[in-house]
């Protein structure tokens, strides 16, 4: 089980004077216990260095943020844009969509890409995830969930699996069969437990272990086969909305996005938080690494995206305009990273350059919000899923080449 | 989110807050010439790679627009 305490009271004995009081669920080295609040405050106490108190700990935190600031300017010796200034401009692009996937019955929520390039896995807000083949519109699985709002569904990376998760607190996993007429539900297998909802969920490298996000302010990664926690990662002060996981060839990193505002950088091994970022003014509905694992992009309620350098510590653009006044729920890259995608609440899905930091398409279609957006694994097309229950398969039209200002139909 | 911090949970999310801090703070970073000059690096040179910018065959494209032909 994995959950973050926040302030929870209950009444009882006291588990250190034995004294019946209103108690504190706290944690100490993983192991819960219930404390009165008078010795929670001599346990922290006791755990302060001589000449520490709580004003002392406020001095010093204040005096260690403002020095991250001054180390982090610093290193701003030009702007992103600046830099891109020699490269050419984008030409509008030319993906029109090729494909209306129907067939939930409610908001969709979420979607992912398998490795093969043509399925994709959807959830729903009616309880139903659908693992369809987006070439031939086919519905090749599909099994419903005992909850509604399934706020989060993954493809395994061998394409034999798919997770999801949303408000029964848990992630689970499915086997695809290729028994058409076998009931997925039977082979279901339980593997998070959270204690609010799991808002994202992926699978790291290999089929054995999950990563989720949840709105209990934690995220935790998951070994699929024993259910066990492997790890924990603490640090959000609210609901965490997203997770992505570095690309493989950049080591065992993910970033993670909230209501707090704030995107936090983990090292799976260690459980540390080692990079946090505080740009966003409303909550972070959507993080997502840049193809190098050097950057990540956020989306926000506060209708901006925002792209972060990993190594320069620091936010180095922010994707906005004064004509969108409604937040961006999700984000993704084309394959090199020089476009970034980002879908709204106002049904639109914007391509943005993502080194110039200037808008280059904006896509129509979809007649409520578009709640997820994610390129193909070859590159070639774009998939949105929306609140208007359809996905939208994005795709070339004509042909173009190497400039791509020059089509012909 | 949380509700109401008394004062002894404060001391404890002060001194988590002072560690984290800490950790950061001992972070090396890079000036943002030199990276931002990478990310542009890497764009370019993945460029040729990335479809909905250099485009796709028509012979792959299996959306292609059909076009109409012409008997002699």
């Amino acid at each position: 089980m994995c959950d973050q305490t926040f302030v929870a009271i209950t009444f009882g004995p006291c588990d250190c004077c034995g004294k019946a009081s209103p108690l504190m669920n706290i944690y100490i080295k993983s192991e819960a216990t219930n404390y009165c609040s008078f010795c929670v405050e001599v346990m922290a106490t006791q755990g302060l260095q001589a000449g520490e108190s709580a004003a002392s700990l406020k001095k010093e935190s204040d005096s260690l943020k403002k020095k991250l600031e001054e180390e982090r300017a610093k290193l701003s010796d030009i702007e992103l844009s600046q830099v891109a200034e020699k490269i050419e401009v984008l030409a509008p692009l030319s993906i029109k969509t090729r494909r209306v996937l129907k067939g939930h019955g409610n908001k969709v929520l979420c979607m992912d890409w398998c490795k093969d390039k043509r399925r994709l896995v959807s959830s729903s807000q009616d309880g139903k995830v659908i693992v369809w083949d987006a070439f031939t519109l086919n519905k090749e699985h599909g099994v419903t969930l005992p909850c509604t709002w399934v706020l989060a569904c993954a493809y395994a990376p061998s394409g034999c699996a798919v997770a999801c998760g949303g408000l029964d607190n848990k992630c689970s996993v499915f086997p695809l069969s290729l028994d058409k007429n076998e009931n997925l539900n039977t082979k279901k297998k339980s593997v998070a437990m959270h204690t609010n909802y799991v808002s994202g969920c992926t699978f790291t490298s290999s089929d054995m272990q999950i990563l989720t996000s949840s709105g209990d302010g934690t995220c935790a990664l998951w070994d699929v086969e024993s259910g066990q926690l492997l790890q924990s990662f603490h640090g959000h002060t609210a609901d965490v909305l997203s997770l992505d996981l570095a690309p493989s060839e950049t080591g065992n990193t993910f970033v993670s996005g909230g209501c707090d505002r704030k995107a936090n950088v983990w090292d799976m091994r260690s459980g540390q938080n080692i990079q946090s970022f505080e740009c966003h003014e409303s909550d972070i509905n959507c993080v997502k690494y840049y193809p190098s694992g050097d950057a990540f992009a956020s989306a926000s309620d506060d209708a901006t995206c925002r792209f972060y350098d990993l190594r320069a510590d620091r936010e180095v653009a922010v994707y906005q305009k004064d004509s969108i006044i409604f937040g961006a729920s999700t984000v993704d890259f084309s394959l090199s990273g020089r476009l970034l995608f980002a879908g709204y609440n106002d049904y639109t899905i914007n391509a943005w350059d993502v080194l110039k930091g200037t808008r280059v398409s904006a896509l129509f279609g979809h007649e409520n919000r578009v709640s997820r957006v994610r390129v193909s694994p070859d590159g070639t097309a774009l998939c949105s899923a929306s609140w208007d229950n359809t996905l939208r398969y994005l795709g070339f039209g004509w042909a173009t080449y190497s400039t791509v200002s020059k089509g012909f139909r | 989110m949380s509700g109401k911090t008394c004062s002894s949970n404060s001391v404890i999310q002060a001194q988590k807050l002072v560690d984290q801090l800490r950790v950061e703070a001992d972070m090396e970073r890079m000036k943002i010439s030199l990276t931002a000059a990478d990310l542009v690096r890497y764009c370019q040179e993945q460029r040729r790679h990335d479809p909905l910018l250099a485009g796709i065959a028509a012979s792959s494209n299996p959306f292609k627009d059909k076009k109409s032909c012409v008997l002699l």
